[in-house]
């Protein structure tokens, strides 16, 4: 049984939002895949665009950063260099001055160093749980999947609890901004461009900058030099340091990137344990060798960033068509992961599916995933403490995704859980 | 084609002959080599392609440079001094009957 039937037409209009919110359009990429898999879409928003979705196009074209930039933007939107240079951040460069930002933070989020996040994150998951399953019956996307990545945002970036709802409230507003459910100033939908020199175009990056020269000054007087924060800070191997709108635009990213991400991982994760029972089964059978791969495979099937935006640096041919130097490419990251030619029943959840080379967090790239391991550890922490407690679970209601193209996600998964 | 074979922690050998100008961290996984993942395809953003390069063979495949270097330093197996991260050694002529030891994490 598979967890979910796409029911689009197959002729989905991908610069829609509108077209997501019942699921990404799976049906249209596999006619994609199928029949034409380098795609023009035309889009009254702005400048048209080219979407690859075959699985070995994507690896190909994501590592060749030469010819496909990320430093005129990564989403759909067009934006002029003015508002590229106010909003970038490290995101929105090329290797080698992506390498030398990178490079600052990367040890900081590197599987030894995460690891040592196992203790206080399975705590944290024990208090979410034993709150959220006292209920029965209740929303498992508020509840559970979108606490835990907001408690760890506090953990890393050191703000004091009180204020991660602010925060996650604001990051959502950013990221996704294009849901009216999590900001007022949809950005389809917006009569002003007053915000678009702001991160994410949106007023929240503004409120959140205020925030971070606060929280960065309290940190000065304190002398703790701790965390990511503190590193970006720090001068590259030339001695150049990140200007303050960069700084403004890394915190931005910092607490939306990793927030919303991993939160609807973990919600597509449990509404496969209510679609196919086996799966809790499994995990409760006491097989340790699961929670190697099942990680991997809850963010495979939730494919949360569902594509990055890329630009060509010059003309190039590819499927009988020539992408023209200017053009944006969009590597549509949902849709190589349900590609038959990698993954077997690709719409099939497999806990055990090894290997597992599935590209949610843009593998085979320069910007491939930073906070990769702390998403997997995430996970795994938190479906090991679900399956020690609970005997069965089902969804109590109809579930609903956020209105985006780009963030794929269920805001809304009621369940019913008995306990054992 | 050169010889190129990776040493495993449990005593394995993976042997393969590798094109010139092809990468040994893509000629690992071509290979299904263990433990070789290359996240993110060899650009130098992640370290999940290390290995270590055997004694013999240190001269010819040379030192990290600056940023593989500063890599280096975020490897899940500890760091060596003959760590390198695999996709940025390129197969080569003299680099014919190359060994590499692929650490467990």
């Amino acid at each position: 049984m598979t967890v979910w039937i796409p029911t689009d037409d197959g002729h989905a209009d991908l610069s829609s939002h509108d077209a997501f919110v019942g699921g990404a359009p799976h049906n249209t990429f596999a006619r994609l895949r199928r029949e034409d898999p380098l795609a023009w879409t035309d889009w009254d928003g702005g400048k048209g665009f080219w979407s690859v979705t075959r699985y070995n196009d994507i690896a190909e074209l994501n590592r060749n950063f030469e010819l496909l930039s990320s430093a005129r933007g990564i989403r759909m939107e067009d934006q002029s260099y003015e508002e590229y240079l106010a909003r970038r951040t490290f995101q929105e460069t090329d290797p080698p001055e992506h390498t030398r930002t990178r490079v600052k933070v990367a040890k900081a989020f590197s599987k030894p160093v995460v690891a040592q996040f196992e203790g206080q994150i399975r705590q944290l998951c024990d208090e979410i749980l034993d709150e959220a399953l006292k209920e029965g019956v209740f929303d498992a996307t508020k509840a559970i999947a979108r606490q835990l990545p907001m408690r760890m945002l506090g953990q890393i970036i050191g703000v004091p609890d009180e204020d991660l709802p602010w925060l996650v409230e604001k990051g959502d507003a950013l990221i996704a901004n294009t849901d009216p459910e999590f900001t007022d100033h949809v950005l389809d939908r917006m009569e002003t461009d007053a915000y678009r020199m702001m991160p994410f175009n949106s007023p929240a990056g503004a409120e959140l900058y205020g925030y971070a020269q606060q929280l960065m000054s309290k940190k000065e007087q304190a002398g703790d030099t701790s965390g990511v924060l503190h590193l970006i800070r720090q001068p590259d191997v030339h001695g150049n340091v990140i200007s303050d709108t960069e700084f403004r635009n890394f915190f931005c990213l910092v607490v939306a990137a990793g927030n919303d991400t991993t939160r609807y991982s973990i919600a597509a994760g449990i509404l496969a344990l209510c679609k196919q029972p086996e799966l809790l089964d499994l995990l409760r059978s006491g097989d340790e060798s699961i929670w190697e791969t099942m990680p991997d495979e809850v963010i495979r099937w939730a494919s949360p960033a569902m594509y990055f935006r890329r630009t060509a640096t010059r003309d190039f041919e590819i499927h009988g068509k020539t992408v023209r130097e200017g053009d944006k490419v969009l590597l549509w990251f949902a849709s190589a992961n349900r590609d038959d030619a990698a993954f077997d029943n690709p719409f099939t959840v497999d806990f055990a599916r090894s290997p597992n080379r599935h590209m949610s967090f843009g593998q085979g790239g320069p910007h491939v995933c930073l906070g990769m391991w702390l998403a997997r550890l995430e996970i795994r922490l938190l479906f090991q403490e679900l399956a020690k407690r609970v005997k069965s679970i089902r969804q109590a209601g109809s579930h609903e995704f956020l209105r985006s193209n780009f963030v794929g996600g269920i805001k809304r998964l009621p369940i019913e859980v008995t306990l054992n | 084609m050169i010889h190129v074979t990776w040493k495993l922690a449990d005593g394995r050998e993976i042997s393969a002959e590798v094109e010139p100008g092809r990468n040994l961290m893509e000629a690992a996984i071509a290979n299904d080599v263990p433990h070789v993942v290359g996240e993110c395809g060899g650009c130098l953003s992640c370290a999940t392609c290390h290995v270590y390069v055997d004694e013999a063979w240190q001269a010819k495949t040379g030192a990290p440079e600056e940023t593989e270097d500063a890599m280096l330093d975020i490897t899940e197996a500890e760091r060596r001094p003959e760590s390198r991260l695999s996709c940025q050694i390129v197969a080569a002529p003299e680099l014919d009957g190359l060994v590499l030891l692929v650490p467990e994490p």
